[in-house]
Formats: structure tokens, sequence, C-alpha cells
């Protein structure tokens, strides 16, 4: 089925999310959306979707106009959305949550039976093995995304459209995802994939449809890109190549010996010395993050000895380890790194509070001359320092947890995932603060999923799989090797 | 901030509604006509009445904003002030000084108690405070035999000193609760210790991850309405003359819902301490205009629940509107 969107525009209160986008999206082409963050591509899947409705222009179905006022609706013409935050009732089994707007029933009676049937002959239609009867919570991400695939497909959706899929999957599963949206595609289903991972679109792409602001910026053929012209559209400009490091590192600040965490980690050794920026890599659940989570002292059962700049630290306490110079930029910032309901002000004090008061009442044009101080070397976007945060997008967000951190002055700094969820130019700049602290004399550990980063960043990689170090890698290490060592084949 | 001005519209609003149709009453002392609600005898009494509930709806405000409730507030008002009225007839003492201290003691001690339990156990403080609210009051009913206990005469005469004001009139509640929610105020905006409860309750999780001492910020909310209880506990023991184990029952439901009205989230990580004092103030309005609007007094619970569930739904409106005036300005 051909989906076209027709004069489209979008507003939300202070932005203009959509502004008259007209794309045609084929029949059984695979068609990216890219975008930086903010530049309307999930909105325009969302209208699509029947998530929103547009205040001007409309969706076309083979062109014949239509207007739903309900997901339901688009369901019900074929239209499905697989979310980025995906939407369970988690409590509940994938039998109930597939079935959830149409529950089997006689006389308000449900049929358990009729509805294990029916989730299981949907899942079978993507290739899942998935049990019905399983609770949501208990599947992984990637099987929870299969389950809204399935629901999809299941209702007979001859359109999917894709929102962000793969930002919470493993390399492998990302893979498996990929194979299943082309073998959808290869079946006649429209497949829309928002996304701003360039290698997933140059993997999959028929044709892609770049965003920015709003606006639409042109819909090209995959072949007719290349990945810097695609990032140039997206951006405007030209992105600054990575620089590389110098090799010179001063005396060792943070050193880990046999750090071992029951049932996550054990035995992990490694130092990294002022200046430097050593890289975790591994797949998703090797312990990178439950490593960075023990030194910062989160992880009670953590045994084995950390140092900082010659001391010992005792495990077990955050506070105890952001006294001695530690600081983690969290991998999940709306969880963890964040309260999203402060303001800036609130949020990048919240670590130096002690700093920034005397016997307990607080400075607050200390406070505020300190967290301008830091949001403004970190260029954070916002109308002011007394912006709420939760209304920042995830760059910022970012940018305002590293100020958080840096506003410590820690000697080392864990950084989990710093740019996932990030749009491409504040990923760049991102990167260039991550540099600049380490040049600044910091010892940096980074963990992340994403290879290129880790490549343009690291000095030295250190491969975990299954919470067991296995290997440690220079700078000159190829995707090749890391990976391998990462999967251990 | 805003939403406080709708409340304060309200308020305003319900005084003029009382000012115009309360009625009047020849004074016998200057033989003048006056209203039976614009006169400094009813204002004042307005006030005291505020006083006991606002001054515990400001530690509750705390504990909410932090994520949690304390249902045990009217219990330990109630083994505060009759803790004290025993202790001071046992020891033979009348310094309302004694008193002072005797109720914020037993006040604090519950407070700490309170506090403790929800910092280590890992229950959810309604359970908690739904235990300590029943084991305080009948600790108070077991030590004070059930019966109401006389407090010293220097008491009552230091709570319903009239001060500067003429004679009959009692500004003491009214100053301490003002003195109160002063301190409130300034502790949950000016301290570390205020900012670090507003992110406990934001995002505990995040609070973790920045390395704040969580149980300390926990016990603290609940110390601090222990303190509240204590102190409101000695100004309605002095003032009413006596304490029972009975006093304040249901207390916390009406400081609860003094907090909510006054804007708090029961999500916690929102809340303002003047927004309770309004609140606290909106509830006693009605509860006076009810008696001098001469409504029938059965319906009291009615009017004042309904009034609970349309102020909160009237404030969470007008704080949307305001966030999209704010968003497209």
């Amino acid at each position: 089925m051909k989906v076209s969107a027709v004069g489209l525009s979008k507003r939300f209160p202070g932005v203009q999310a959509l502004s008259d986008i007209s794309v045609d999206f084929l029949p059984g082409e695979i068609h990216a959306i890219c975008g930086e963050n903010g530049a309307g591509k999930s909105t325009l899947g969302k209208v699509l979707a029947g998530l929103y409705s547009p205040e001007q222009g409309h969706v076309a179905l083979d062109d014949r106009p239509v207007r739903f006022s309900s997901p339901r609706e688009a369901q019900a013409a074929g239209i499905s959305i697989v979310h980025q935050e995906l939407l369970f009732a988690e409590n509940l089994t994938v039998a109930d949550n597939l079935l959830l707007g149409e529950i089997p029933n006689q006389f308000g009676w449900v049929s358990d039976r009729r509805m294990h049937e029916t989730a299981l002959r949907w899942l079978q239609k993507v290739g899942s093995d998935i049990d019905p009867s399983m609770e949501v919570s208990k599947l992984s991400v990637s099987k929870q995304q299969l389950v809204q695939i399935a629901g999809g497909i299941g209702r007979g959706a001859k359109v999917l459209i894709f929102d962000e899929p793969t930002s919470s999957l493993t390399a492998t599963e990302a893979t498996a995802l990929l194979g299943l949206i082309r073998e959808l595609s290869a079946a006649g289903t429209t497949c829309l994939y928002v996304s701003h991972r360039l290698d997933e679109i140059f993997a999959i792409a028929d044709r892609v449809t770049v965003l920015r602001d709003g606006a639409w910026v042109g819909t090209k053929p995959i072949a007719e890109v290349t990945p810097s012209s695609l990032v140039q559209m997206m951006v405007g400009r030209e992105l600054l190549p990575s620089s590389e490091g110098d090799g010179a590192f001063g005396e060792p600040v943070l050193e880990v010996r046999g750090l071992s965490s029951p049932g996550r980690f054990r035995d992990i050794s490694l130092t990294v010395r002022a200046g430097e920026i050593v890289g975790l890599a591994g797949l998703v659940g090797a312990g990178r993050t439950e490593v960075c989570e023990s030194i910062f002292g989160v992880d009670r059962r953590a045994t084995g000895s950390v140092s900082v700049a010659g001391k010992s630290l005792v495990l077990g306490s955050p506070q105890r380890s952001i006294s001695a110079g530690v600081a983690l930029v969290p991998e999940d910032r709306k969880r963890h790194g964040l309260v999203l309901g402060m303001t800036i002000r609130h949020n990048g004090s919240i670590a130096v509070l002690p700093r920034l008061s005397t016997l307990g009442w607080l400075n607050r044009t200390a406070e505020s001359r300190t967290v301008r101080e830091f949001t403004d070397r970190l260029r954070v976007k916002a109308p002011s320092i007394e912006s709420l945060v939760g209304g920042l997008s995830g760059g910022n967000q970012q940018k305002v947890v590293l100020a958080k951190w840096l506003a410590t002055d820690a000697a080392v700094l864990l950084i989990d995932e710093p740019t996932r969820g990030v749009d491409v130019g504040a990923k760049v700049e991102i990167h260039g603060l991550i540099r600049e602290a380490a040049a600044s004399g910091k010892a940096v550990l980074l963990v992340s999923s994403d290879m290129p980063e880790l490549r343009a960043l690291c000095d030295r990689m250190i491969v975990l799989r299954e919470g067991v170090q296995v290997a440690e890698l220079g700078r000159a290490a190829s995707e090749t090797e890391i990976l391998s060592a990462m999967a251990g084949v | 901030m805003m939403q406080q001005v709708g409340l304060l519209a309200v308020i305003l609003l319900l005084s003029l509604v009382l000012v115009r149709f309360s009625g009047t009453h020849v004074d016998r002392e200057t033989g003048q006509t006056v209203s039976n609600f614009f006169n400094p005898g009813s204002l004042v009494q307005i006030l005291t009445e505020t006083s006991f509930f606002a001054i515990m709806a400001v530690g509750m405000t705390l504990v909410i904003v932090s994520g949690g409730i304390d249902l045990s507030i009217g219990s330990v008002y109630a083994l505060a002030g009759v803790g004290m009225a025993l202790t001071m007839r046992a020891a033979g003492w009348d310094s309302p000084w004694a008193a002072l201290a005797l109720c914020i003691g037993f006040g604090l001690l519950a407070g700490v108690l309170n506090g403790t339990m929800v910092a280590t156990l890992g229950v959810h403080p309604f359970i908690v405070t739904l235990g300590t609210m029943w084991v305080f009051r009948g600790v108070a009913f077991v030590v004070s035999k059930a019966e109401s206990v006389l407090v010293p005469g220097p008491v009552t005469d230091f709570a319903k000193n009239p001060l500067f004001l003429g004679k009959g009139l009692t500004p003491v509640p009214a100053i301490v609760m003002g003195l109160f929610i002063l301190g409130g105020a300034l502790y949950l905006n000016r301290t570390t210790m205020g900012r670090r409860v507003l992110a406990v309750g934001g995002n505990a999780d995040a609070a973790r991850y920045a390395g704040l001492p969580i149980p300390y910020i926990l016990a603290g909310v609940y110390v601090i309405a222990g303190l509240g209880a204590g102190i409101a506990a000695f100004l309605g023991a002095a003032y009413f003359g006596s304490a029972s184990s009975a006093d304040a029952n249901g207390y916390e439901l009406y400081v609860i819902a003094s907090a909510v009205v006054g804007g708090v989230s029961l999500n916690g990580g929102r809340g303002t301490v003047t927004g309770a004092f309004l609140g606290a103030l909106l509830i006693v309005l009605i509860r006076t205009g009810i008696r001098l609007l001469r409504l029938d007094q059965n319906y009291e619970w009615i009017i004042i629940g309904a009034a609970i569930i349309i102020a909160v739904v009237l404030d969470r409106l007008g704080a949307r509107l305001l966030e999209k005036r704010m968003v497209n300005g």
C-alpha cells in the first residue's frame, strides 16, 4: 500500500514540529526518515500512525485522503507503529498486551484460550517463538519489540512505522531486526524507518527522506547519497573530523585491582592515567555498566581494591566515591542522571551543594555562577538555567549531566553511553567535551555500544565478555578485532 | 508561585462572600454594628484555628515533597499533648517554656521513630506511619487512661496572651504559625537539605547517583513533621486547657488535604510551604463559612470534600493553561 504525507503541518506549543511535509512512501519499500533530534522525524511517524492529528494537510492511502482520530483507526486502515519507548502493560502477559484493545470475550468473560491462540499465530508470522503467556516485563527489549511488530502484522498492517527501533538493542539483536524488516518489505509491507543511525539506514533503506527543524530537506534513493552528504543534509553544515590524541599521559589516577561483583562480573583490573580515555567495550550484559557502578559505589556487593590518585577507596557508597574524586555519567540519564522536574540550576548544583553553602544555607549567587559557568562552557542550549531539564532535548540533557559532574572537579570520569539518543550535532560536541576533559588531566573510563564512538575517542580499549576481562586493544585495533573480542569468535 | 495566585483568589472570593452574606451583630462593648465575619475577633479566631492545621501542614508538605506521607501526624499531636500534660502534672511544673520543650521533645521523638523506620526498613511510608498512627494514639490512650488531662493555668495564659492586641484576642498561635511557615519555606528553598528533599522526591534514583545521603534526607522530613506536630500540640493543649488521647483525631487527613490543596504533588518533588498554609486557611474558611452563613452543619464534610476535589482540579487546570502560555510566549 502506498501511504503519502500531503502538506502535513503540526504545531506543538512553542515549536513548529512539521511544516508542509509532502512525501510518498511506496508499496514495499524501506523508507528511512532521518534528521537530528527535534527535526520532526518521530512526529511525522506519529501523525502517519494516527497518534497526532495534523493542523494542515492530510495522510493519503493509495491517493485516497484519510483522517485518523486515533491510532486504532490507523491500525484498522493498515498502519501500525513500533514505538521508540515501548508501551506495554508490563505486568501483563504477551497475549494480554497483543490483544489489549480487543480482548476476545464472551459477555465480558475473557477467553484465555482464544487469546493465546491468536497471539501465538501473530508471533509466528514474525518468526518468533516467544511464549504468549510470558509476562512482558520478563522479555528483553528486543523481544518486546518483536511483540509490537507481531501486533502490527497480526492486525494486517500494510505499513509499519519503526521509530528508532534499535536504540536499546545489542548489535546482534539489531542485525536480526534489520533482517526481519527486509523480509517484511520483500513480502510487500511498506516500512518507514525513523532513525539517525546512518549505518543502519545505509544497510536497509531503499530511499531516505531528511527533515530539518520540521521542514523537508530532501528525499533521495539511497544510492545517491553518502554518509557525509546525508549528515550534511541533516545538520546543514560540515562536521569536523575527529582529532587524534598524542599518546602522552600522566600518572595513573584510577587503579582497579581484582574488582568483582557476584553474578555480574569478576576479577577486573585496569588502570586509567591522567589525560587518558580508556574504553570499556562489550556486548549488552557483558558487565560494563556494572563495573562503572561498582567503582562509583552504587553496587554494595562489589569487592576488590580501587584507588584514586594513590588513595584507596572503600567501595559501597556513592558519597565516598564522589568525595574521593569519582564521577559517574550514568547510562540512563532520565532515571539516574537528572531530576526532570527540577531546573538546570538545581540539577547542575546537586552534587556540589556543600561547596555552595555555609552551614547548610545555600548561596544562590554562587550556585547560579557555578552552574552558568559549566553550562556555558558546555554550550547547553536553553532559555535560561531556570528552565526545567525535562523540557530539553536529549543532547542538552546529557550536557547538563556532564556539567553537573564537571562541576565536582572529579579526577575520574566514568562515562556510560554518553551519546545514546543524542542527535548528530550534539554527539560531535559531547565527543569534543570528553576529549577536552581528558586533555585537562582527567582520567576517563568510557562505556559505549557505539563502535565508531569508541574508536574515535579511546586511547585504549578493555573488552569484557560475560563479566570477564578478555582483551585489551590499542587505538589502532580494527572494528573486526574489537567485535570478535566482544563476541568471543 | 503562580498556583498560589489562583488559591489566593479563591480565598479572597470566599472572604468577600462571607463579608457580604455573613450578617452583622451589635458589639456589646462599643455598641457598633459589626460584620459577623470581618471583625478582629473572628479573623483572629480563624487564624488560630488555621494555625493548628497549617503548622502540621508545613511538615506534611516536606514529607510529601520527599515522596512520602505521614499518616501519624494527628497521633503525634495527641501523644505530645498528653505526654506534656502528664509530665507537667507529675513534676508539678507550670512553666509554658517547659511545656513547649516537652511537646517539642515528644514530637521529635515520634518523628525520629517514623523517620528511622522509613529510612531503614524499606517499607512504604504509608504503611510505617499507618502503623505508628495507631501505636502513638494507643500509647497516649494508655498512659492517659483515656482521660482528659488538664494543662497548668500559666501555660494557657501563655497561649492566650493578647500581647499588643485588645482583650479577648489571642494572636500567639497565629504568630507561631507565621514563624513556622517562614522557617519551613526557607528550609525548602534556601538550604541544601531542602534542595535535597526536592531532588529525592523528584527522582530518588538520580539523587542516589548524585551521592546524596538519602536515609538522612528521608528521616529528616519526618523529624520536622514530628516537630510541627509537637508545636501544634503545645498550642492546642495550651489553648484549650487540656490534652486527651482523642485530640486531633482525623487531623492527618485535614493536614494532607491542606498540603494537596496548596499544590503539593503526591508523586513528590513539587510543592510549597506557603501553598500548604493557604490550603489550610481555605479549609478553615469553608468550615467557618458554613457556620456563619447558617448552612446546615450536617453538610460540612460533604462541602469540604467536594471543595478539595474542585480546588485541586482547578489548580491543575490553571497550571496546565499557564504552562501552555509560557511555552507559547
